[in-house]
């Protein structure tokens, strides 16, 4: 056995599993309200309960009658059925419905016609933390409880009662009202109406250039729960409220030559009083039109219809040049790059006029400094009160609300990990000592060694919350989210990877999300030309309303080719790129700005991203020329936070100063405010560092590729982030502080309460299949069940094929690509999670999750070098969840450390809840391994006739968290499986070696479903069959899910090398049958003991099962 | 005699041309890159236009691309007979070009498809199919989302008695496409419109097969001998 040693708490009683008893026996400690007795509010338990009672009955067996007899109609008829509606059988809540479970209960009357889609506080939160904003709820929230409570331990429903889909899955065109119309409309977000022919083709090629007519960029969230947006906090133009009336005009007192300001320091000092209004310098600051500006901030008053009111500047001139949003845009024509050394003012910037005076409402660092006490809207922007206490600490004055949008953002749980850190800390605590790593953790993305000159950078990310509100763009946005991370590195985009969870099959917003979330993957990966070559499609209750959409890129770089987000030397020029500024994704910042400037428009922000993979594609290829010719010292891309984080990383990273002009950012949307600028998170768009002599180049390279390019601002060695706004200073903050000095925090975790009961239901009371028949129908009911069967209708709307070094893809085990045509050299990848197993123990289930991709990518025949995360968790304020969390990250560690692949990088989404419910912890393991020559790669594909088959690794009885436990029964109990990672590293060992010397044709790792499972692809993706014959009890060698096993196809004549291979190893080998004809035929113990043939399958027969699921419900 | 020289243009949004340059390559022919914005041909001796999303198939796919200023340099020398093969987004900016028929609508299912398909060579005399035979049946990879051939009848017709349609889907019609038409050629046969990508079948270990590299080396052998 295994010295098993980072498997060292968590798991004391394996015994368990296979003699079920009551009672929580285990060392995790138990909160207090663990054990036994449970509150009514927990439906789940009351369903084991019931489990258990019935646990003898006979009547609860996988081969009931009305099932067996639902299930063969099926298989017979070809069609897609119902749940058996004569389950007349007063059977519990766990007999078996047919491949799905139902979502909801019966009778829900929200399940009747519109996909419901609610948003919840906390589904708000989580959406902000991710990246997006999210409409607050309608004033009453009422966020009803997910449909009959916790879908997740719903039982099938038998009795036909809630079959309310029949007419639905059929008609796609039901959830296509719903807030996706960009689903049906396909891959063309920017398709702006108004972009004619004719301005098109004169102007040359920037359609996309036109998004504000673009109606998609609004469509599909002006439906539904958009309006909602920031109704909620409603913040009050403070300059009256606090100030009284004689301050009103000082906004525009403070211009640039006003020498106090800096002085302004503490809170209530004293060079306020002289803000008076009979300060003079109002008048040149404000320009000609001034006259009315008092009248702005007149007393009591909102600021709005002053705004408005005649002759002030800065209003004509933002609308006036031509009716749409966007002169700017349309103007620029054939030279979109505006190169702004002299900044905003400048006749061919765009947006803005020759001379804007302030308008009223800017909040500047002096009036900031002036008015301490004015009420800023923290916690709206989810800033705690001590954290909000601690940015005036460091400012040594109120925040301007600029600042405010900053650090709020900067230091929000997405992008300062604040919960996470301590313990992802471990990461690189553990690391195992290695050469590989060029670049750890910290980076954009972690940058390893794999040979020949070449490294790779990998990283996979989460766009959960978006791609449920809107999945086409949602889903689109991530996958152009970690492109830009791997670009941003130096390194050339070759490859995506998605894992996918969703809500069970047959739900009816299942059908809304993954239609979506589908297209949008393969509509923006596609047109990027990146193969998209693996990942996973995942159905559980449990995501029923939380989807998880984890994207991955893999990118491929020379050693020297290395790029950093710094900033360094004074008077390098900061330069903007790629697509303009527009309200995308601004959401929370709306606060701000509305709070003081044309209200309704700002409201009715769309709050999830929209992607335009044509301009990213274009900036992939204008990078590439720009580090070709070392035009860049340093580069970021804008993600979550856009510029702000941007900044505030190049800056903090750098020689730690910079100025930055927030006039000359290209806006598509010329009345965003500052605080809106700042936190946009409009798509595809970088920002580099450029030394002066080299930006002229840099603008001839982008015009080239007809990308817009803007320096707006400038290296300093101040120490300060500042920013000006209309000649104003809007911000000044040290940006270490928003970059790296957010808050950390300690959240307290205890197990959640319960663990015990669920670890202690184990599997083994579940009634198995016995007979050949039982065991024949499983085989195929496993197989065609949404977990297990074919993925093809997914992974055919992703192309795999382009820039022709694809050399495995989905659904093989892993994803091989050619790094060089030359020497062949190449990279494998496998993601995989598993949330069942890390749900019963997140230790172990980390461990598997990294054990099932490290295995993926060996049984390539690649070496396994370096891992990536997405760490997909509820919500850290839940002890529970903290405490899933923290042995998850440890686990992980553990076993990386164990494994010796580091980990390079990765990402931690928290709030994937419903309600109070948060989904099942999961972690998503990415494995990077190497070929040093792809052509000595193996496939999954049973090809060669008269093969031996022989199974490598030990079988041991493992059902707790197994997807027959989960398929047949619903069940989620017991322990899953014993992680053996020596095992695991004796195994890689031996399929890597075996593939480099030629000793197997296939190889084919073992994992959910089990041997069964493993055959069944083996065979239809080799249109081979097999004669099995089984070493041991049939279902626990068919089923069980025993780590550290494949299966392989040996070479003629290679039997007694790699027999001898393998018991170097230590590995057991046994030779399990022989590849061949047409049908998986199973030999084995009879209920006598006797051996006998078992069953045996025709690969037609199996194929349908396997390949009927999802278009069946997702077409 | 020097290597045949091929050129390939890339379009902004081209995704699939070093691909097609590296099946030239595989077929013994010198790939010429060539650039949209250009006004010239670089004298090559045959050109490519490869898939990928010109202009992200704004507007309509092909229809922006059309207008590129090399695109007049093509069209002129296509009608002098120099060989030019579009695949795929290439194919449908031949067709918003007039060098070929018909158009290409979103597939019949609306989601983007990516299979190995099962093709037959109906036409082996063109420029591009000549190391072909008639009825020969290929697989060979197809991705696209707007894949749909179509034109009137008359067209059709026309096409299938001339003999110009090169290529019909077998098995499974993958987009809708009339008459199962996968690609088809102008009068003279020197201009190909294919939907399918062959220079994804050009190598075995990245590809499902090597039928696609016939279309390359077709050209090659023709260029050679000229």
């Amino acid at each position: 056995m295994s010295e098993q040693r980072p498997n060292a708490s968590g798991r004391t009683d394996r015994a368990r599993d296979a003699a079920p008893g009551p009672g929580p026996a285990d060392d995790f400690v138990e909160n207090g309200s663990g054990g036994a007795g449970r509150d009514s509010d927990e439906p789940s338990l009351e369903w084991l309960g019931e489990l258990k009672s019935d646990a003898d009955d006979p009547e609860l067996s996988p081969v009931d009658p009305a099932v067996t007899q639902a299930f063969e109609a099926m298989l017979e008829e070809g069609e897609r059925i119902e749940r058996p509606a004569s389950a007349s059988a007063p059977v519990p809540a766990p007999a078996p419905a047919p491949f799905v479970e139902p979502f909801g209960g019966p009778g829900d009357p929200s399940m009747g016609g519109q996909p419901p889609m609610e948003v919840t506080p906390e589904f708000a939160r989580a959406l902000a933390e991710e990246g997006t904003s999210v409409p607050a709820p309608p004033s009453p929230p009422a966020p009803p409880a997910s449909p009959a409570g916790d879908p997740a331990y719903t039982a099938p429903d038998l009795n036909g009662s809630g079959a309310p889909e029949p007419s639905v899955p059929d008609a796609p065109g039901v959830s296509g009202t719903g807030p996706q119309p960009a689903v049906g409309t396909g891959p063309q977000p920017v398709v702006g109406t108004g972009t004619g022919p004719q301005p098109v083709v004169s102007t040359g090629p920037q359609p996309s250039l036109d998004p504000g007519s673009d109606p998609l960029a609004q469509g599909p969230l002006g439906t539904g729960p958009q309006p909602a947006l920031g109704t909620g906090p409603q913040y009050v133009q403070p300059i009256t409220g606090s100030d009284g009336p004689n301050t009103g005009p000082q906004p525009a007192v403070n211009g640039p030559g006003t020498g106090p300001l800096p002085a302004v320091e503490g809170p209530g000092t004293g060079p306020q009083p002289a803000v008076g209004p009979n300060t003079g310098p109002q008048p040149a600051v404000n320009g000609p039109g001034t006259g009315p500006q008092p009248a702005v901030n007149g007393p009591g008053t909102g600021p709005q219809p002053a705004v408005n009111g005649p002759g002030t500047g800065p209003q004509s001139a933002i609308d006036g040049p031509g009716t749409g949003p966007q002169p700017a845009i349309t103007g620029t024509g054939p030279q979109p790059v505006v190169d702004g050394p002299g900044f905003g003012p400048g006749p061919g910037t765009g947006p803005q006029p020759a001379v804007v005076p302030v308008e009223p409402g800017t909040d500047t660092v002096a009036i900031a400094a002036a008015s301490p006490e004015r009420p800023q809207p923290y916690a709206e922007l989810g800033m705690k009160e001590e954290e909000y206490r601690r940015v005036r600490e460091i400012l040594g004055r109120r925040p301007t609300s600029s600042e405010l949008a900053i650090y709020s953002v900067m230091w929000s749980e997405h992008c300062s990990y604040k919960s996470s850190r301590v313990h992802l800390r471990q990461f690189g605590d553990k690391a195992p000592k290695t050469d590989a790593l060029l670049v750890g953790m910290g980076e954009n993305a972690g940058v390893v060694d794999i040979g020949q000159g070449w490294a790779v950078t990998f990283k996979v990310e989460s766009h959960n919350h978006p791609s449920y509100v809107e999945p086409y763009q949602g889903a689109a946005t991530g996958v152009g989210g970690i492109v830009r991370d791997i670009m941003s590195m130096g390194a050339r985009p070759i490859a995506v990877m998605d894992s996918l969870r969703f809500g069970p099959a047959d739900a009816l917003d299942t059908q809304r999300v993954l239609p979506g979330v589908v297209a949008g993957v393969g509509g923006y990966g596609n047109s990027l030309g990146l193969p998209n070559i693996g990942g996973e499609t995942v159905f559980d209750a449990c995501y029923a309303q939380n989807p998880l959409v984890n994207a991955l890129c893999v990118g491929v770089l020379k050693h020297d080719e290395i790029q950093r987000a710094i900033a360094p030397g004074p008077g390098n020029k900061v330069i903007l790129f790629g697509a303009t500024t527009g309200p995308d994704g601004i959401g929370g910042a709306s606060v701000l700005a509305s709070a003081t400037f044309d209200e309704e428009s700002h409201q009715k922000r769309p709050s999830v991203q929209v992607g335009d993979p044509f301009m990213e594609k274009l900036l992939i290829e204008c990078c590439l020329e720009l580090f070709a010719e070392d035009l860049v010292v340093g580069i970021q891309d804008l993600g979550a936070a856009g510029v702000s984080c941007a900044t505030t990383e190049l800056a903090a990273a750098g020689t730690g100063g910079m100025h930055v002009d927030l006039d000359t950012v290209p806006l598509r949307d010329a009345t965003l405010r500052p605080e809106e600028i700042l936190m946009s998170e409009s798509q595809e768009r970088m920002m580099a560092v450029v030394t002066p002599d080299k930006v002229d180049r840099f603008m001839e390279i982008c015009g080239r590729w007809e990308i817009p390019a803007t320096v707006i601002g400038t290296v300093t060695d101040t120490g300060r982030l500042v920013m000006t706004w209309r000649g104003e200073t809007i911000v000044d903050i040290p940006p270490g502080t928003a970059a790296d000095e957010g808050p950390v925090y300690e959240r307290p975790y205890a197990p959640p309460h319960d663990l015990g009961a669920l670890q202690s239901d184990t599997p083994g009371r579940l009634t198995r299949p016995t007979s050949g028949d039982e065991l024949r129908r499983t085989v195929l009911w496993l197989a065609g069940s949404p977990n297990l069967a074919s993925k093809t209708w997914v992974t055919s709307q992703y192309d795999r094929y382009v820039l022709g070094n694809t050399v495995l893809a989905m659904p093989d085990n892993a994803g091989v690509v050619r790094v060089d045509d030359e020497s062949g050299l190449g990279i494998a990848l496998s993601l995989d999670g598993n949330g069942r197993y890390t749900r019963l123990d997140p230790y172990a289930g980390a461990q598997l999750a990294l054990s099932e991709a490290y295995r993926n990518v060996a049984a390539t025949g690649a070496r396994p070098l370096a891992v990536t995360n997405c760490l997909n968790f509820g919500s850290p304020e839940d002890p529970g969840v903290m405490w899933q969390f923290a042995r998850a990250v440890e686990g992980l560690a553990d076993a990386c450390r164990y494994l010796g692949v580091p980990v390079t990088g990765g990402n931690v989404s928290f709030y994937n809840q419903t309600g109070t419910t948060p989904i099942n912890p999961t972690p998503v393991i990415g494995v990077l391994g190497v070929h040093d020559d792809v052509r000595r790669r193996v496939n999954m594909s049973l090809t060669s006739d008269g093969a031996t088959i022989a199974l490598l690794g030990e079988t041991r009885e493992e059902f707790g968290g197994s997807e027959w436990a989960h398929v047949v029964y619903g069940h989620l109990g017991g322990l899953p499986p014993l992680v053996d990672l020596k095992a695991e590293s004796a195994l890689a060992g031996v399929m890597i070696q075996a593939a480099r010397d030629g000793l197997v044709t296939a190889v084919h790792d073992l994992s959910d479903g089990g041997l069964s499972q493993t055959l069944v692809e083996s065979c239809l993706r080799g249109g081979l069959g097999a004669r099995i014959t089984l070493p041991g009890d049939p279902f626990v060698s068919l089923f069980s899910e025993s780590v550290a096993r494949a299966m392989v196809a040996v070479s003629p004549g290679a039997e007694a090398r790699l027999a001898a291979l393998c018991e170097a190893a230590g590995v057991p080998v046994t030779q399990i049958g022989v590849a061949g004809g047409d049908a998986l035929s199973v030999t084995g113990r009879g209920a006598e003991g006797e051996q006998q043939e078992l069953f045996s399958i025709p690969l037609a027969e199996l194929r349908e099962a396997h390949e009927r699921m999802l278009p069946s419900y997702a077409n | 005699m020097d290597a045949a020289r091929v050129g390939v243009i890339t379009f902004p949004g081209s995704l699939d041309d070093k691909d097609a340059a590296r099946a030239v390559r595989l077929a013994g022919a010198e790939p010429v890159a060539l650039w949209h914005g250009d006004h010239d041909l670089r004298g090559v001796d045959a050109v490519v236009l490869p898939g990928g999303f010109s202009y992200g198939d704004y507007l309509r796919a092909g229809a922006i691309a059309r207008f590129a200023p090399l695109m007049a340099e093509v069209v002129d020398a296509a009608k002098g007979g120099l060989p030019v093969l579009g695949i795929c987004n290439g194919f449908q900016v031949l067709c918003e070009s007039h060098l070929l028929p018909g158009a290409l609508l979103p597939n019949a299912g609306l989601h983007f498809v990516c299979r190995d398909q099962r093709l037959s060579v109906e036409n082996a005399e063109t420029a591009w199919t000549s190391e072909y035979r008639e009825g020969q049946e290929l697989v060979i990879p197809i991705k696209n989302v707007d894949g749909r051939y179509v034109a009137d009848r008359e067209t059709l017709t026309e096409l299938a008695d001339s003999g110009r349609i090169v290529a019909r889907y077998l098995d499974l019609n993958p987009n809708g496409s009339l008459d199962d038409i996968a690609g088809i050629c102008n009068e003279a046969g020197n201009v190909v419109g294919l939907m399918p990508h062959p220079e994804h079948a050009a190598e075995s270990l990245t590809g499902p097969s090597t039928d696609g590299l016939g279309f390359f080396t077709s050209i090659v052998k023709r260029l050679v001998n000229a």
